[in-house]
């Protein structure tokens, strides 16, 4: 990940001052950054989302294209994921060099999706066994300012509530072969419910305490983290341990009760965020990338 | 050797008969959910290796080996600030590349050697459990490579590789804090769930999530902890981590008698 000189002394005042539930920039341990959410900035897709948490900025593009269904699940459609780490974000990116970070956050994000309550894959099945939607998520890190799998999670959940994907029928012949019609209404499509898509929330500890959201300032302060993605109900679908240090069992009993206090309001504000752009329609104006 | 398709024409795809038949009905047998597979373990097998470890628990098969301290290939960004707790500077410090690989025929279908997704992941894993436990500011700008083959899986395969690349560790003589010991839980579906400590591959086929855990025993610091499904809510997940953290404690002894043994023989076969 990017990464920022600190000297000692800045560390000792960064971690003391995370001991009395101060941060650097005032917030308390379990604040989030002011977050800013996009909807449907790409024309192209089938449905985008740009998201900026402090100096992280991603941008996240669904595009729902047909396919045939797994062997293993024939009535259902699937995600897949991919994470771009452009070098715009840090210099290190450059060339191959955001190759490995691209695919440790694709494979989470598999990872927090490979369950059956996340999003309904059946819904996504047009024809067992022969077409059904793929949805293509990709991931554009654009600018790296810490925290970026929240940040990712959050717009890769914007999106998909986004993502508007053409309704078809399958029509049947008289000697059984099918044929599959798109509606003639471009504005005729299906949407996903993401009620339980998850979000991840990432706590880094610091010295004894564990702050949500860091910044690269704070991660460099910090030896190991808890990954836990958790869904609006509180559900927990996926918890992986980051960092080159250990953790004590008892702060990562601490850690999952934060994330599921976190998680819950992360949650119940961006629904309401999300609902209250919807309700705006499609004559609002776009913001983009010039605010 | 390539088929000669031209005169016998196959499907393009082979895939194995399994696929297509019925399911068949074995549920796993209902058994003590914290009851741990016997393990047998063995280091310093391997002549070209400085270390070296095979486990085998239940029939999960992992061999591990380590070589190094070699010299870092590609010069490293120099200038690092220094680590937290008077370590070396991060430019000095050393490395530690893992690399996970599943053997063709160690599943029910046959995967070609370049995993990809997974095994990268699982690598990453790996790297993330042990580092904790190497000292690795003891080894400056040098690498120490871990490589984990799994020749056969039989449920929980990472805790294994965790297991058997800890004790090849060891076994090279690297200087640690102390082992890392992996432990493997799974979640049966159904309405009253409860975690099973070191699934069968059975098991965690059906299981709705698992979870692997990875204890540094003597300090009873969690090195390492990777889990995903649905995992019911948080206090769920703690109990499991609790199932798995005992899990480890319990499986430390045999570690320990499995490298002093293989300490035993080096000094009996060593020339005087």
């Amino acid at each position: 990940m990017a990464s920022v000189a600190l000297s000692e002394a800045e560390k000792v005042y960064i971690v003391h001052g995370v001991q009395e539930d101060l941060r650097v920039d005032g917030r308390g341990c379990e604040d989030y950054r002011c977050v800013e959410v996009e909807t449907d900035v790409v024309s192209n897709t089938s449905g985008s989302a740009r998201v900026k948490l402090g100096h992280t900025d991603i941008l996240v593009g669904v595009k729902a294209e047909m396919g045939m269904p797994k062997l293993e699940q024939p009535n259902e459609g699937y995600l897949e994921f991919f994470v771009d780490c452009s070098a715009n974000a840090t210099p290190e990116f450059e060339g191959r060099g955001g190759d490995d970070l691209g695919t440790e956050i694709a494979n989470t994000l598999y990872r927090i999706f490979n369950n059956k309550s996340s999003i309904d894959l059946k819904s996504l099945c047009i024809n067992p066994r022969e077409h059904c939607w793929v949805l293509y998520v990709d991931v554009l890190l654009l600018e790296c300012g810490g925290n970026l799998f929240d940040a990712i999670s959050i717009a890769v959940k914007a999106a998909l509530f986004n993502t508007r994907i053409p309704r078809v029928r399958v029509l049947e012949d008289e000697e059984g072969s099918k044929d599959i019609e798109l509606s003639d209404d471009p504005y005729d499509c299906i949407r996903l419910s993401v009620e339980n898509v998850p979000c991840i929330v990432t706590l880094c500890k610091i010295g004894c305490r564990h702050v949500v959201d860091a910044t690269l300032q704070e991660e460099a302060c910090s030896l190991a983290s808890l990954l836990v993605s958790v869904t609006s109900k509180g559900v927990v679908t996926c918890v992986r341990k980051v960092g080159k240090g250990s953790l004590d069992p008892e702060s990562i009993f601490e850690m999952m009760e934060t994330s599921k206090r976190v998680g819950k309001v992360l949650h119940t504000s961006l629904q309401s965020v999300l609902h209250k752009e919807e309700s705006l329609g499609p004559k609002r104006q776009k913001v983009g990338f010039l605010g | 050797m390539p088929g000669d398709h031209r005169r016998i024409r196959g499907p393009e795809e082979s895939q194995p008969p399994q696929l297509y038949a019925a399911d068949e009905d074995e549920a796993p047998a209902a058994r003590d959910p914290t009851r741990l597979r016997p393990v047998y373990a063995r280091a310093g097998l391997l002549s070209q290796a400085k270390g070296s470890a095979y486990l085998e628990a239940g029939g999960t098969k992992v061999l591990c080996a380590v070589s190094g301290p070699r010299q870092v290939e590609g010069g490293e960004r120099g200038g690092g600030p220094a680590g937290a707790g008077g370590e070396a500077p991060a430019a000095l410090r050393g490395r530690l590349l893992c690399d996970f690989r599943r053997a063709p025929f160690a599943g029910r279908r046959r995967r070609a050697p370049p995993g990809g997704g997974e095994e990268r992941e699982l690598a990453l894993a790996l790297q993330e459990a042990l580092e904790p436990a190497v000292r690795l500011g003891r080894y400056p700008r040098a690498q120490l490579e871990v490589s984990a083959l799994l020749l056969e899986d039989g449920g929980s395969a990472l805790a294994a590789a965790l297991t058997a690349a800890a004790l090849a560790l060891a076994d090279a003589g690297v200087e640690m804090y102390d082992l890392v010991v992996g432990c493997g839980l799974s979640r049966a579906p159904g309405p009253a769930p409860t975690w099973l400590l070191d699934p069968t591959r059975l098991e965690e086929e059906r299981a709705a999530a698992g979870l692997t855990v990875a204890l540094m025993p003597v300090l009873n610091q969690v090195a390492g902890l990777l889990g995903s499904g649905e995992g019911g809510p948080t206090e769920s997940w703690a109990e499991a981590v609790r199932l798995g953290l005992e899990g480890c404690q319990r499986l430390y002894p045999v570690l320990q008698q499995c490298l002093v043994r293989a300490a035993r023989r080096r000094g009996a076969a060593a020339p005087p």
